[in-house]
C-alpha cells in the first residue's frame, strides 16, 4: 500500500504539467491494459464466485443445523398417530427444543411425489412420517437425550442431517479451495504476463531509455517513469474488470431470475442465494483493483530495474 | 579539466579501436575531433560521455579518475557533460519545449522554475516560435539546434558533438558550429566537436584532433 501511494504521488504531480516521459498510448501499453482488464474480470469473478459458495454454504449449514427430524416408520401393531404424539411430545420436553411438528399425511405424500410421481392414491399403503423439530439454540439442544428418549418409539429414528452438512461443507470448502488456485494461477499468469509486456515496452522505448541515460538519468528515475506509467495501467485494468464483473453478477442475477421458471429460478436462489453478492462480495470486487494496480506497479518497477541493470 | 594517458579501448576480444591516447583537454577550449569514417571519433566520444570504460590507462575528468568509478557517481559526472547526436535523438512524444527542459526535469526541477531559462535558451537558438511544435514538424537545423539546447540547458562543463552537421547542408554547418562557437566563448564551455567535413574546419582556427587508424594526433 505504502508502495502504491509512493508511486502515485510520483507521478500526480506530473499531471497538470510536463507530458509524461513514456509516451501514454503504445501498442504495448494498450495490449497490456485489455490483458489487465481481462485478468482482473476474471480474479473478480472467481472470488465473487467463491464469495457465494461461501455465504450459500454457511446459510444451507446453518438453516439444516436448526432442524433436525424424527422418522417413524410404520410398525405392525403400532400406531401412528399415536407414535407421532408421542414423538412430538418427547422432543417438545428435550431442553434447547422450540418446537416439533408432525409433516400431515399429504406433506408426507408430496415429499415422495418426485419419485412415485403425482396423483397416486397411497392411502391403501402406510407410508414412514416425520416429525420437524426446530431447535432453538443448536448448541444446547440434548440431542442425545432425544435419542435415548426415543428408543422408547418403536420405528422411530432421529436424522441430524450431520453428514449431509458434512458433505455439503466438505464440497463447499472444496469449491473455495480451488477458487482461492484459481485466484492463484490468475495471479501467476498476470505476473508472466506483466513482465513480457514490459520488457516488450522497454524495448520499443529503447531510445527513450538511451537518450534518458546520456542526459544523466539514473535508473531510479527511469524506472519511476516506467513504473508510474504502468501502474497507471494497473489501475485502469483493474478498475475496468472490477466493473465488468460487477455488471456480469447484476446481469446474470437478473437474468436468472428472468429467463427461469419461477420453480427453477426459486432452487437456484436456495443455491445460491439469487446471486446477491453482498457488501462483503462488493468490498472482495473492489479489493482486486488495488491488488491488481499493485501487482502490476511492484512487477514491472522489477522487471525494468532489471532490464536497466542488464542494459546500462 | 580532461585528461588521458595511455588510453586503450577494445570491444570485447576484438582487436584495439583506439590506442595509446595521451592527451588533455584545457577548460573552456574548443576542439575539432576529426578523422575518416570508422576512425573511432564515436568511441572516443563515447569514452569522454563515460558510457565506455577504457581497456586500459587512465581517464581523468574534473580532477577525478573516471576509470574505476561505480555507476552512481559515473551518473554523477555525466551530469556535467552535455552531448549532441547527428541524428538528433529528440523524443518523438514530447515538444520541443519538452525535449529541451528534459535534462532538468531529471534534475528534479520544478516546471516552474525551468520553464523561464528553457524559453530563453530556445529564444537565443532561434526556436521561440517553435517551442510547441513537435520534434517531426521541424526542419533539420531546427531539429539539431532544439538537441544543442537540450545538450546546454543544464550548463554542462563538458559540451560533446557527433557529427552535429551531418544531416544539415553546408550553409547551416557553417551557422551551426558558429552556434557551437558562441556557446563556447559566452558561457566558456569545453566543445569537442567531432566531423569528418575538412571544408568546415577550414572556417575556423580552433585545434583539431586527428583520429587515424586508432591513433591521435593534435593539431594546435
Amino acid at each position: 500500500m505504502l508502495e502504491i501511494l509512493r508511486l502515485l504521488k510520483a507521478i500526480l504531480p506530473r499531471r497538470g504539467g510536463a507530458a509524461p516521459i513514456v509516451p501514454e498510448r503504445s501498442v504495448a501499453g494498450r495490449t497490456l491494459l485489455l490483458m489487465i482488464t481481462i485478468m482482473s474480470f476474471l480474479s473478480a469473478v472467481t472470488l465473487g464466485g467463491v464469495v457465494l459458495v461461501q455465504k450459500s454454504a454457511i446459510a444451507w449449514s446453518a438453516d439444516v443445523g436448526r432442524e433436525v427430524t424424527i422418522q417413524i416408520r410404520p410398525v405392525e401393531g403400532e400406531v401412528m398417530e399415536s407414535n407421532l404424539r408421542t414423538a412430538v411430545a418427547l422432543a417438545e420436553a428435550t431442553p434447547g427444543v422450540a418446537s416439533a411438528r408432525p409433516l400431515t399425511v399429504e406433506e408426507s405424500q408430496k415429499l415422495i411425489e418426485p419419485w412415485l410421481g403425482a396423483g397416486l392414491d397411497l392411502s391403501a399403503i402406510e407410508i414412514p412420517r416425520l416429525v420437524v423439530v426446530q431447535l432453538g439454540d443448536p448448541v444446547d439442544a440434548d440431542i442425545a437425550k432425544l435419542t435415548r428418549d426415543l428408543t422408547a418409539v418403536k420405528g422411530a429414528s432421529l436424522d441430524t442431517h450431520a453428514a449431509w452438512r458434512q458433505q455439503l461443507n466438505t464440497m463447499a470448502g472444496a469449491i473455495v479451495l480451488s477458487g482461492l488456485m484459481v485466484l492463484g494461477l490468475i495471479g501467476v499468469a498476470t505476473v508472466l504476463a506483466i513482465i513480457f509486456a514490459t520488457r516488450g515496452a522497454m524495448a520499443s522505448n529503447r531510445e527513450i531509455v538511451d537518450v534518458l541515460h546520456y542526459i544523466g538519468a539514473s535508473n531510479k528515475f527511469i524506472a519511476g517513469e516506467f513504473q508510474g506509467r504502468f501502474l497507471s495501467i494497473g489501475l485502469q485494468g483493474g478498475l475496468l474488470g472490477a466493473l465488468a464483473a460487477t455488471l456480469f453478477f447484476f446481469i446474470v442475477g437478473t437474468g436468472a431470475g428472468n429467463m427461469l421458471s419461477s420453480e427453477a429460478s426459486a432452487q437456484v436462489g436456495v443455491l445460491f442465494g439469487r446471486f446477491a453478492l453482498g457488501i462483503d462480495g462488493i468490498i472482495g470486487i473492489a479489493a482486486v483493483i488495488p491488488v491488481i494496480a499493485a501487482l502490476t506497479a511492484i512487477t514491472s518497477r522489477l522487471t525494468v530495474r532489471r532490464f536497466l541493470a542488464q542494459t546500462s | 579539466m580532461i585528461e588521458f594517458s595511455d588510453v586503450g579501448l577494445r570491444y570485447g576480444n576484438g582487436p584495439e579501436i583506439l590506442r595509446d591516447l595521451s592527451f588533455s583537454i584545457e577548460p573552456g577550449s574548443f576542439h575539432f575531433l576529426t578523422g575518416p569514417s570508422g576512425a573511432g571519433k564515436t568511441s572516443l566520444l563515447r569514452l569522454l560521455l563515460l558510457s565506455l570504460k577504457p581497456s586500459r590507462g587512465r581517464v581523468t575528468m574534473f580532477g577525478e579518475d573516471v576509470t574505476h568509478l561505480d555507476q552512481d557517481r559515473l551518473l554523477q559526472m555525466r551530469r556535467h557533460i552535455g552531448i549532441v547526436f547527428q541524428e538528433f535523438r529528440l523524443l518523438d512524444h514530447l515538444t520541443t519545449f519538452e525535449n529541451v527542459a528534459l535534462p532538468l526535469r531529471v534534475l528534479g526541477q520544478p516546471e516552474a522554475e525551468y520553464r523561464p531559462n528553457v524559453t530563453e535558451l530556445l529564444e537565443w537558438v532561434g526556436l521561440g516560435e517553435r517551442m510547441n511544435a513537435l520534434p517531426s514538424l521541424l526542419s533539420g537545423g531546427e531539429k539539431q539546434r532544439a538537441a544543442i539546447a537540450r545538450a546546454v540547458i543544464a550548463r554542462p562543463k563538458v559540451l560533446l558533438a557527433d557529427e552535429p552537421t551531418g544531416n544539415v547542408d553546408p550553409d547551416l554547418s557553417s551557422r551551426l558550429v558558429h552556434l557551437f562557437a558562441e556557446l563556447n566563448r559566452t558561457l566558456g564551455m569545453t566543445i569537442i566537436l567531432a566531423t569528418h567535413e575538412l571544408p568546415l574546419l577550414d572556417q575556423f582556427s580552433y585545434p583539431r584532433m586527428l583520429l587515424s587508424k586508432g591513433e591521435l594526433v593534435i593539431h594546435a
